[in-house]
């Protein structure tokens, strides 16, 4: 049984879906805390760019390719989701 | 200069002219086109990372060439291949220069993958597995008749198969005002060279100077469902292989070169 989204998951896990226009997946099952890349949804770097770039004209604020933190932030639809409430400056 | 070669295998998709049966029908005048455009075709042979990433120009590409290998027998990662667009992907060209006008910073990193030229070939060798060589080109107006004329070239050089794909996809935006192309259109072949033990249809391909080009018009019934788009000039290379009796063409090669077409 996976984790409940919270309503700022659910919406980084529509964007998700939509922007990647991920087949057969339905953003209520992604698991919050499961991994996104390689395992889990299958992700890879390109997917990686295009979110970043995704979130930033959602959301107002740059995720930058260099940050050292990257790996940690984009672990899972929680991690990232947590990120986005942090820095995000659009409502 | 002349180039023999054997035909293996044909491909062709429109979304009125959903593959290579009904459009030889409907060019035959055997059936009438079908009254409902058919839906893009889907890459089923690249893995989902790649196929939910795949734009028009790769799904319709992949397609014909995915077809005609079949149809030859062959398999599809042995084969060297020739792709061919007249302006590769126009949606996605829109997209990028609409995007560097406006918001440089915000370009997609999926659609600039995509945006190259050899796009479809790139895929098609990651999908199939293939190791053989690719080339990727463009000739505006003459570009099925050049990518023909490479493809045939390569067969009787190498005197080994090659698989020929063509496509070209809709317009959009800005560019379309410049670049008009309606809808999809891809076709592919596979040539061989000629042997003597199996027989199969052939061609024979004599390029030829000339004040000004004359190529031969497409008269079909499928010809006003493909004439908006870019490729439209390889119709009346099919409505040719579409008949069982030898026919003679010519296409464009340039304003002043043309390449006379014996379909054997």
């Amino acid at each position: 049984m996976s984790a409940t989204q919270s309503a700022g998951e659910r919406e980084l896990a529509e964007l998700i879906v939509t922007a990647l226009n991920l087949e057969g997946v339905a953003p209520a099952d992604i698991d919050p805390e499961a991994p996104l890349f390689k395992t889990g949804l299958g992700l890879d770097s390109i997917d990686a760019l295009e979110l970043a770039l995704e979130i930033s004209k959602r959301y107002g604020f740059q995720l930058r390719s260099d940050d050292e933190n990257n790996v940690r932030i984009f672990s899972s639809l929680r991690s990232l989701a947590a990120h986005i409430e942090q820095n995000r400056v659009t409502a | 200069m002349t180039l023999r070669v054997a035909i293996e295998g044909v491909s062709f998709w429109a979304s009125r002219l959903p593959g290579w049966e009904t459009a030889r029908a409907v060019m035959t005048g055997e059936q009438p086109p079908p009254e409902a455009a058919s839906t893009r075709p889907s890459p089923t042979l690249l893995a989902p990372t790649e196929r939910r990433r795949a734009p028009d120009t790769v799904a319709v590409a992949l397609e014909v060439a995915a077809r005609a290998c079949e149809a030859a027998g062959r398999k599809p990662s042995d084969l060297p291949s020739v792709f061919a667009s007249t302006h590769g992907d126009l949606a996605i060209s829109d997209y990028m220069c609409s995007t560097l006008a406006t918001t440089p910073a915000l370009i997609s990193p999926i659609k600039f993958h995509n945006s190259v030229h050899n796009a479809a070939a790139g895929y098609w060798s990651i999908g199939t597995g293939s190791l053989a060589p690719y080339t990727a080109i463009s000739s505006y107006l003459y570009t099925f008749a050049e990518g023909l004329v490479e493809a045939a070239t390569q067969v009787v050089c190498e005197q080994r198969p090659v698989l020929y794909v063509a496509f070209d996809i809709e317009a959009k935006g800005a560019l379309a005002t410049m670049a008009s192309s309606r809808g999809l259109l891809g076709a592919a072949l596979v040539l061989a060279p000629v042997s003597q033990a199996r027989q199969h249809r052939s061609l024979m391909l004599t390029t030829e100077s000339v004040g000004e080009c004359h190529p031969t018009p497409a008269r079909s019934a499928a010809a006003p469902l493909v004439a908006d788009n870019a490729l439209a000039p390889c119709l009346p290379f099919f409505e040719a292989l579409a008949s069982s009796q030898p026919r003679t063409l010519s296409l464009a090669l340039g304003r002043q070169m043309a390449l006379n077409v014996q379909v054997n």
